[in-house]
C-alpha cells in the first residue's frame, strides 16, 4: 500500500508542479505584455524615454527568470523572445515608429503564444 | 508541461488497451503495462538526449509519470483480481480432452498452425494425448498430458532415488571459491587431494570443479593445460 501512495503522491506532485508552471507563465507573460503595450502607447505619444524604460524593465524581468524559463520551455522559444526584446529596443532607439510597433506587437504575440501552449485546455490536450 | 503530463497519462492508458486488445500472442513474457513502459520509456529518453533544444525536464517528467503509473497499476494488479483480469486477461483453455476449442482459438486470434507449432515446441504431436492445453496470459501455452501419457516417475516404480542436491562450484576458472568450500564442510587439504587425483597441481589449472551434497565431484581442466 505504501508503494501505491508513493506513486499517487508522485503523480499528484507532478500535476501540481506543472499546473503551477502554467499559472506562473501566464502571470509572467501577462505582466510583460501589459508593459510592452504601455510602452507602445508612450512611443505613440513620442515619450521615447519612458517607453524604453518600460521595455527595459520587461526585458529585465524576463532575463531574471532565464534559468527557470530555460529549464521549462523549449530553448528555441526562449531564444526568440530574447531576440524579440533586443529588436524592439533597437527599433525604438532608432525612432522607427512603424517598425517598432510591428516588432513590439510580434513580441507580445510570441509571449501570449508561449503562455497559451502551456495552459490546460482541451484544444492544447488534443 | 501539464499538457505533456496529461498526454503521457492518456497515451499510456491507450497503448495498454491497444496491447490488451491485440491478444495474448503479442504480449510475450511481459505484462501489458510492463511492455508499454519498455516501449515508451526508451523513446522518451531519446528525444531530449538527441534534441538539445528540448529541456531535460520535458523528458524527465513523462518518464516519472510513467514509472508512477506503472507502480499504481502493479499494486492494483496485486490487490484486485478483477483489475488483474481486466488488464492481463484470463488463461484460455484451447484444448480439452484432445478436442480443440475453436471459439477460444478465435477469441485469442490464435491460428491452428500456431497451436500445432506451440504443441510441437512442447514435445506433443498427437492431440489425443492432451488433457488440457491452456493459453496463459503471458502468451505461452501450457500443455498437460493425460495421466496415461505422462512420464513414469521413480516413485511410481517404487524405487528409492538418492537426492544429489545442488552442485556447488569450488573452483571457477582457476579461482577457489572459499565460501562454497566452507558450505560443503571441506578443507583446502581435501581440495589439494582432489586436484592430485585429477592430475592437477594447482587450482589455476582447473576450469570448473563442483561438488554436490553426496560428495560427487565434477572436474574440468583448463583447455591449454591439457
Amino acid at each position: 500500500m505504501k508503494r501505491l501512495w508513493i506513486a499517487l503522491g508522485l503523480l499528484g506532485l507532478l500535476l501540481t508542479a506543472t499546473l503551477y508552471n502554467a499559472q506562473y507563465l501566464d502571470r509572467l507573460t501577462g505582466q510583460l505584455c501589459v508593459q510592452l503595450l504601455q510602452a507602445e502607447q508612450l512611443a505613440a505619444r513620442e515619450d521615447w524615454g519612458q517607453s524604453e524604460a518600460l521595455i527595459r524593465a520587461a526585458q529585465g524581468a524576463w532575463d531574471a527568470r532565464e534559468f527557470y524559463l530555460h529549464v521549462t520551455l523549449r530553448h528555441g522559444d526562449t531564444d526568440q523572445i530574447k531576440t524579440g526584446f533586443d529588436e524592439t529596443l533597437r527599433l525604438l532607439r532608432s525612432r522607427e515608429g512603424g517598425e517598432y510597433a510591428a516588432a513590439s506587437a510580434r513580441l507580445v504575440r510570441q509571449l501570449q503564444l508561449i503562455s497559451e501552449a502551456e495552459q490546460l485546455t482541451l484544444e492544447n490536450l488534443l | 508541461m501539464v499538457i505533456a503530463l496529461l498526454r503521457t497519462v492518456i497515451l499510456y492508458i491507450l497503448i495498454i488497451a491497444g496491447i490488451r486488445l491485440m491478444g495474448k500472442r503479442q504480449v510475450g513474457e511481459l505484462e501489458p503495462s510492463e511492455l508499454v513502459l519498455a516501449l515508451l520509456i526508451a523513446d522518451l529518453a531519446a528525444v531530449p538526449m538527441q534534441d538539445l533544444g528540448i529541456p531535460l525536464a520535458a523528458g524527465v517528467m513523462p518518464i516519472l509519470a510513467l514509472l508512477a503509473l506503472t507502480m499504481v497499476i502493479s499494486v492494483l494488479n496485486l490487490r484486485s483480481l478483477r483489475f488483474r483480469a481486466l488488464l492481463c486477461g484470463r488463461p484460455s483453455m484451447v484444448v480439452e480432452n484432445g478436442r480443440v476449442i475453436e471459439h477460444e482459438l478465435r477469441r485469442n486470434r490464435f491460428t491452428l498452425d500456431e497451436l500445432m507449432e506451440e504443441l510441437r515446441l512442447n514435445g506433443v504431436t498427437d492431440l489425443n494425448t492432451i488433457k488440457y492445453a491452456i493459453l496463459e496470459t503471458n502468451g505461452q501455452l501450457s500443455v498437460l498430458l493425460r495421466a496415461e501419457e505422462q512420464p513414469i516417475t521413480v516413485k511410481q516404480m517404487n524405487h528409492k532415488a538418492e537426492e544429489p542436491g545442488l552442485p556447488l562450484p569450488l573452483i571457477n576458472d582457476g579461482r577457489v571459491i572459499e565460501p562454497n568450500l566452507r558450505v560443503r564442510g571441506l578443507s583446502r587439504a581435501w581440495l589439494d587431494d582432489c586436484l592430485a587425483q585429477h592430475n592437477a597441481r594447482r587450482p589455476e589449472e582447473v576450469f570448473l570443479l563442483t561438488v554436490d551434497e553426496q560428495g560427487k565431484v565434477y572436474f574440468a581442466a583448463k583447455e591449454e593445460q591439457k
